[in-house]
């Protein structure tokens, strides 16, 4: 009898620990999906919500930040037709912002280039004006004629700025003008505006009357 | 209609334009005034490099082309002495081979009181015509550094202005070119 009932009981465990167990398999893998779905949720609401900001122009992010943001919900794989359509817009937007970032820094570094060529010729100028003799002024008009395409490179010098056009002397040669330079022994005009050749050599010169 | 007051438009545009064109604002008249008075000047410079017995040849050479360039092409210069009354008249070219060949170990050549006497005028074709008149001393040295003879010249240099136009880097450039007609011998003094 005793037996009997050590059997039963091992029996009703047994049947227990099995129904149990089904069951809290069965509650987790319900709870992973639930913290899945809720997870792409929130995932696509993050990144509707984040789009939608760089969109409206809405965040404080610099491009590169903006760049990154896009990058990360695109690795997200949402496959959610509004996101989508956000990020068709956004990539063409920084698709813009970099294009105008790009031609800013473009014509920055020109500004630079420019800069450093006016200093570098303003000097070379002056140089060959208030030179002492006129060996030295050679030696400094070859230095300079080797920042330009040819000696025949033309020089442009403006006389008069007017309303919408300039009022110019004879075009001339930088040959020539650093030779007169040399005659002359004044430097009266300065650079106005610099044109450079593929291998960046000056193929055009602008100066005005100071 | 809209055809009427499209071409009325453009009309007035050209003539606005060629008006402009015609009658300088006095801040423009100013500028190619002074850009005369500028070519005048470099002439004097390139006078004193041409008759400098420091001028290396090949320099004063390349300085007479440059001078050149300055005047018309059937321009020329006065040169008168106190021994003579009569001025004699040189080709550019001629007259700075003349200015080479003096026979002085040393010259000294200036040139002051250079503005115009009679102002840049508007001719019928659009040339600017004016004349600029200069003082020039002139002072020769012989071997011993002693002024073997010196005199001053009032000289007159007629001036042509005329607007023209170039092609530069596929641009039309308009500019204004400055060339020296004769230059006459005025007056000649020992002062």
């Amino acid at each position: 009898m005793k037996s009997k009932i050590t059997t039963v009981m091992m029996v009703l465990l047994a049947a227990f620990i099995t129904l149990g167990g089904t069951t809290s398999c069965k509650s987790k893998k319900q709870l992973a999906k639930e913290a899945a779905e809720a997870e792409y949720k929130s995932r696509v609401a993050e990144a509707v919500k984040d789009l939608t900001a760089i969109l409206d122009d809405e965040t404080l992010w610099s491009l590169e930040e903006k760049e990154a943001r896009v990058q990360t919900i695109k690795d997200w794989n949402l496959q959610n037709a509004e996101v989508d359509d956000l990020l068709l817009q956004v990539e063409k937007k920084l698709a813009r912002e970099r294009a105008q970032k790009e031609e800013e820094l473009r014509v920055l570094e020109d500004r630079e280039r420019l800069s450093a060529a006016d200093i570098v010729l303003g000097r070379n100028f002056n140089t060959i004006a208030n030179a002492s003799s006129v060996s030295q002024a050679n030696r400094a008009i070859s230095e300079t004629l080797a920042m330009f395409e040819s000696p025949n490179v033309p020089v442009l010098i403006i006389i008069k700025q007017n309303a919408g056009f300039n009022d110019y002397d004879r075009p001339t040669t930088i040959e020539n003008y650093l030779n007169y330079l040399k005659d002359q022994k004044k430097a009266t005009e300065k650079i106005h505006e610099i044109k450079y050749n593929a291998n960046g050599k000056i193929n055009e010169l602008e100066l005005i009357k100071k | 209609m809209k055809k009427i007051i499209a071409t009325l438009v453009i009309a007035l545009c050209v003539v606005g334009s060629a008006m402009a064109q015609d009658e300088l604002s006095f801040e423009r008249k100013q500028a190619i005034d002074s850009l005369a008075l500028e070519k005048v000047r470099d002439l004097s410079k390139y006078i004193k490099i041409v008759g400098s017995k420091e001028t290396p040849f090949s320099e004063a050479n390349r300085v007479i082309d440059r001078a050149e360039e300055l005047f018309m092409s059937d321009a020329e210069i006065g040169v008168s002495s106190l021994s003579s009354n009569k001025v004699t008249y040189y080709r550019v070219r001629k007259y700075f081979e003349h200015l080479m060949r003096l026979n002085y170990d040393r010259v000294e050549i200036e040139w002051y009181n250079i503005e115009y006497v009679s102002d840049l005028q508007r001719q019928p074709d659009g040339t600017y015509v004016g004349v600029i008149t200069i003082f020039q001393t002139f002072r020769g040295y012989d071997a011993e550094g002693n002024l073997a003879y010196k005199d001053t010249t009032k000289k007159d240099i007629t001036v042509y202005v005329k607007r023209k136009e170039t092609q530069i880097g596929g641009r039309t450039i308009g500019f204004w070119d400055v060339l020296l007609g004769d230059m006459r011998v005025k007056e000649t003094s020992n002062r």
